[in-house]
């Protein structure tokens, strides 16, 4: 007798990473479709640090998967508009989503859920046939993050309207992690929490800052050659469109979408990395630049936010500050953008 | 108003998918924290969440009360924005010369699944490579 067994995702174990240094401790596990990497130091903070990180990723992944049937975000979706009442958490990651748009000029939009189903990314990356035969269905552009309006824990969301916080969730999350390990292991000390590459910090820094490489992959080689950057406060995320990428009747498709057209970018940077007070400010001007194309220069200077650019031919285009050599420190503005404005853009005044 | 008639908590249910089943409406009403209001109650709580954020901006309570709502998260997130780090700090931790993490595109996944096979727990966990080859 053949017996279907159970199947069920869980939380993937922490496991050790050998840095070649003794005073931090580092440790990954999968997550968000991800992976989520923690690095303390005094070392021995490890194993608080990463169940209070389990807790942050168990409760963010509750509250804005779109591809948990069980999510909060996806019962909004299946109620096809109409006012809600949100969780605390759902609510905070909407007003930082709405922010960004808002800050951006709508180029990082929330509203792009129903664009990124047609195109095929309708489920965890993991899960898709990257190379499906039948082409996509027609571009959608997003609705407009102005129709949403958020008041406090109220979401009023038009019918048709899908929320997709691909843009900000996981800055959200390495910001509230940070929070989480601090607050679990004490002033003393120092934290690092990369969610997907979106990198936050707290603490203490070790001396001369936490050394991070940027690279369009983990296993990188170039070119461009990787660089290593040294963040002593602050947030730094990378958006590019050389990941997450997928075929549809010939066409190959990736997942920063244009919320005016509801295609996916085809601009000249195919990878952003930036430097921010927060890792949801950064997450969310990562993925603006991108989007912003040939304008993206004149957006991140005026916003006075260090960043590296790459072209689509591999050229590097280090701006605000960003160091243009490895081993230096990347200054970091203060002030969020998208904490301090999370606000209704129609609700309350 | 008519909708909040007989649901003293607030809380209707969904017209479009009528009344479910006992089990369905418990799971909802537990599990899931988003839930369908009534306009009426929202108007409500929408006025009652602004006076409560202008007799906050008037500083009529305590700054450390807890603000429901937008306001509350915006003055809670803003005091985040200082905990991890907004400014550069002074560096006195120990050194590290290593790189401990990749700025990067998401785009490792990884998925994890456990199966009970014959009452043994077993775990998987498939990584899929960077799909960023084109061929």
């Amino acid at each position: 007798m053949r017996i279907t067994a159970p199947t069920l995702t869980c939380a993937a174990p922490w496991q050790r990473v050998p840095t070649g240094d003794d005073v931090v401790a580092v440790a990954e596990r999968a997550a968000l479709g991800t992976s989520a990497r923690v690095a303390v130091w005094p070392p021995g903070s490890i194993g608080v640090a990463c169940a209070a990180v389990d807790d942050v990723l168990a409760a963010l992944d509750q509250q804005a998967s779109r591809f948990r049937e069980d999510s909060e975000l996806s019962w909004l979706y299946g109620a096809e508009g109409g006012v809600f009442m949100l969780s605390d958490g759902l609510a905070e990651a909407v007003g930082v989503a709405l922010a960004a748009a808002r800050w951006t000029g709508g180029r990082v939009d929330p509203t792009v859920g129903e664009a990124l189903i047609s195109l095929g990314y309708d489920r965890d990356f993991a899960a898709i046939d990257q190379q499906r035969g039948e082409p996509s269905g027609i571009p959608v552009p997003a609705p407009g993050w102005d129709r949403v309006r958020l008041d406090g824990p109220l979401l009023r969301l038009p019918p048709g309207v899908r929320l997709d916080l691909g843009a900000t969730a996981k800055g959200v999350g390495s910001d509230r992690a940070v929070r989480a390990v601090m607050s679990a292991t004490g002033p003393e000390g120092g934290v690092l929490v990369s969610l997907g590459g979106d990198i936050a910090i707290g603490g203490t820094p070790p001396r001369d800052g936490w050394p991070v490489t940027v690279a369009e992959a983990p296993d990188d080689a170039g070119p461009p050659l990787p660089q290593l950057v040294r963040l002593t406060g602050g947030a730094v995320a990378t958006s590019s469109v050389t990941c997450r990428r997928w075929r549809r009747g010939g066409v190959i498709l990736h997942h920063i979408v244009d919320p005016g057209t509801g295609r996916p970018t085809d601009g000249p940077w195919r990878m952003a990395s930036v430097a921010a007070a927060t890792c949801a400010d950064a997450n969310a001007a990562a993925t603006a630049a991108i989007v912003a194309g040939p304008q993206a220069v004149s957006w991140l200077t005026g916003e006075g936010l260090p960043a590296r650019l790459v072209g689509d031919d591999g050229e590097v285009c280090c701006l605000g500050g960003w160091p243009p050599v490895s081993g230096l420190p990347v200054p970091v503005p203060s002030g969020s953008h998208v904490y301090a404005g999370a606000r209704p853009p129609g609700g309350a005044r | 108003m008519d909708a909040d008639r007989g649901h003293p908590g607030g809380r209707v249910p969904l017209r479009e998918l009528g009344d479910p089943d006992p089990g369905v409406r418990a799971r909802r009403n537990s599990i899931r924290k988003a839930r369908r209001i009534s306009n009426w109650t929202a108007a409500a709580l929408v006025v009652g969440t602004g006076t409560a954020a202008a007799a906050l901006a008037h500083q009529a309570f305590p700054a450390a009360a807890p603000a429901a709502g937008t306001a509350g998260q915006a003055g809670g997130a803003g005091t985040s924005a200082g905990t991890t780090g907004a400014s550069p700090q002074t560096a006195s931790g120990p050194p590290v010369s290593h790189s401990v993490a990749t700025t990067t595109a998401s785009g490792v996944t990884v998925t994890t699944t456990t199966t009970s096979v014959n009452g043994k727990t077993v775990v998987t966990q498939v990584r899929h490579a960077p799909a960023h080859t084109d061929d």
